[in-house]
């Protein structure tokens, strides 16, 4: 048994072109997320009032909004301040703006899950403030970060799917044109109808990908806890 | 580049419009919410008391469900489906993608709160003479549904903000309405200024449901 002839050249492009771009985005949104989430949320630990205040306002106005929402902001948004970004670089900042709120808000409770002892052994130890944060508290806290950043991980890679909505080619958006290809008629295109096969397709590329991340979160947050 | 002035009359012409959008929303919300809920009250009891079958097909659906994107769900139930001669409205597929997903988040939810309930409180529920059922009636739910109802809500808040995808089939709820007048007449920050304080009101005053709720219903340190 052998497959239907439409299905090789759907796949490559799927495979090369989509899945290069899906990469692409979620590679962007996951260094951003964690480099801006992770200084945000160690900021946040500080008690100092107006810095807490502008962070916790970002956090929740990023956390809150459909990130759909966040896409037009800068997708549309930005462009009457001359800012104008193409569709994967729009998705890609969006992204991030959502992830880095998550990552800020994990990164939080994780360095306040350090419990007060540890402050107090390590002050005891002639440590200074800068020196107990460095290599005593913020190492323990980060790593409590794990498991709930592989979880982001599969979080970002699932909605780097909004990037078709603007018409980036990532793995949903490729499957779509090749579905309106195969739709035309012949000099284009053989006239057939295969949006079922290539999305479920896609969906099958993003379980693949997201299933063992998924697992894995769970197995490190009962081995960590 | 000259960033064009604020114009207050674009909600008195758009008002109306954007608030049927909103009203769609909310339609779709609400129904979605209780439908998820309901789903994952069943299918997570069915997970917690290891209910042969039921349990296995209801990990089944809560993994590929979380491990797919719901905008790809969305492209299955509304571009695939009518392929295999299954036609759905938008409303429909808006409610029944929104529903699913939730569904399968509040799975997760309930199964943890129902197995957080301590084994003799089902004990004791034997003892005095109730049945399976009437324990998960009486004593499983109501304590379990409280541990789990923060989350269920946090889903819920999801579930509210998906509903903004539906703008992929065309679906005239809020977002979908205000970016069609947004394509006729291109008032771009009143457009995002209006998504922007609907959605972050919606779901700031559930968050906000969640410390009532959390601080209304907990439960007394001993029954942990």
């Amino acid at each position: 048994m052998s497959l239907p002839e439409w299905v090789e050249p759907v796949a490559r492009y799927m495979a090369t072109e989509g899945l290069k771009g899906t990469a692409r985005i979620a590679a962007f949104s996951l260094v951003g997320s964690l480099l801006i989430g992770m200084t945000l949320g160690t900021l946040l630990t500080i008690r100092f009032a107006p810095s807490r205040a502008l962070i916790r306002s970002y956090i929740e106005v990023w956390r809150g909004l459909p990130i759909l929402v966040t896409l037009f902001v800068v997708y549309l948004g930005l462009p009457s301040f001359g800012v104008r970004f193409d569709p994967f670089t729009s998705a890609s900042i969006a992204l991030t703006l959502w992830g880095s709120a998550q990552v800020a808000e994990a990164t939080r409770g994780a360095v306040q899950s350090i419990p007060r002892e540890q402050h107090e052994a390590a002050s005891a130890l002639g440590f200074g403030w800068v020196g107990r944060h460095a290599f005593v508290i913020l190492p323990q806290a980060y790593r409590r970060l794990i498991p709930p950043l592989v979880g982001l991980l599969v979080n970002i890679l699932q909605n780097t799917t909004i990037a078709q909505i603007i018409g980036a080619t990532e793995l949903l958006e490729s499957g779509e044109q090749s579905y309106e290809r195969l739709t035309s008629p012949p000099p284009v295109g053989p006239g057939e109808i295969h949006a079922l096969e290539i999305y479920l397709g896609v969906a099958a590329v993003f379980f693949v990908l997201s299933f063992p991340l998924t697992r894995l979160a769970g197995y490190l947050e009962r081995r960590l806890v | 580049m000259i960033v064009a002035a604020w114009d207050w009359s674009y909600f008195r012409t758009n008002g109306p419009e954007l608030a049927e959008g909103l009203l769609r929303t909310l339609e779709v919300s609400a129904l979605a919410v209780v439908g998820a809920f309901f789903i994952g009250a069943v299918l997570g009891a069915a997970r917690a008391h290891r209910i042969p079958v039921v349990s296995q097909l209801a990990a089944v659906y809560v993994e590929v469900i979380r491990n797919t994107p719901i905008l790809v769900q969305i492209f299955i139930f509304y571009f695939g489906l009518p392929q295999v001669g299954i036609r759905l409205s938008a409303f429909t597929v808006a409610l029944v993608a929104v529903t699913v997903w939730g569904g399968a988040f509040n799975i997760e939810n309930f199964r943890a709160g129902f197995e957080a309930v301590p084994y003799r409180f089902r004990e004791a529920g034997l003892a005095l003479g109730f049945g399976r059922m009437s324990t998960f009636l009486n004593v499983t739910l109501p304590i379990g549904g409280r541990i789990s109802l923060p989350s269920t809500i946090n889903t819920s808040i999801s579930v509210v903000k998906n509903t903004s995808l539906m703008y992929v089939i065309g679906y005239a709820e809020l977002t979908t309405t205000a970016l069609h007048i947004h394509n006729l007449s291109p008032r771009t920050w009143e457009t995002l200024a209006t998504l922007g304080v609907v959605y972050l009101a919606l779901v700031w005053s559930l968050s906000a449901l969640i410390r009532v709720v959390e601080a209304r219903l907990a439960l007394p340190e001993d029954t942990r």
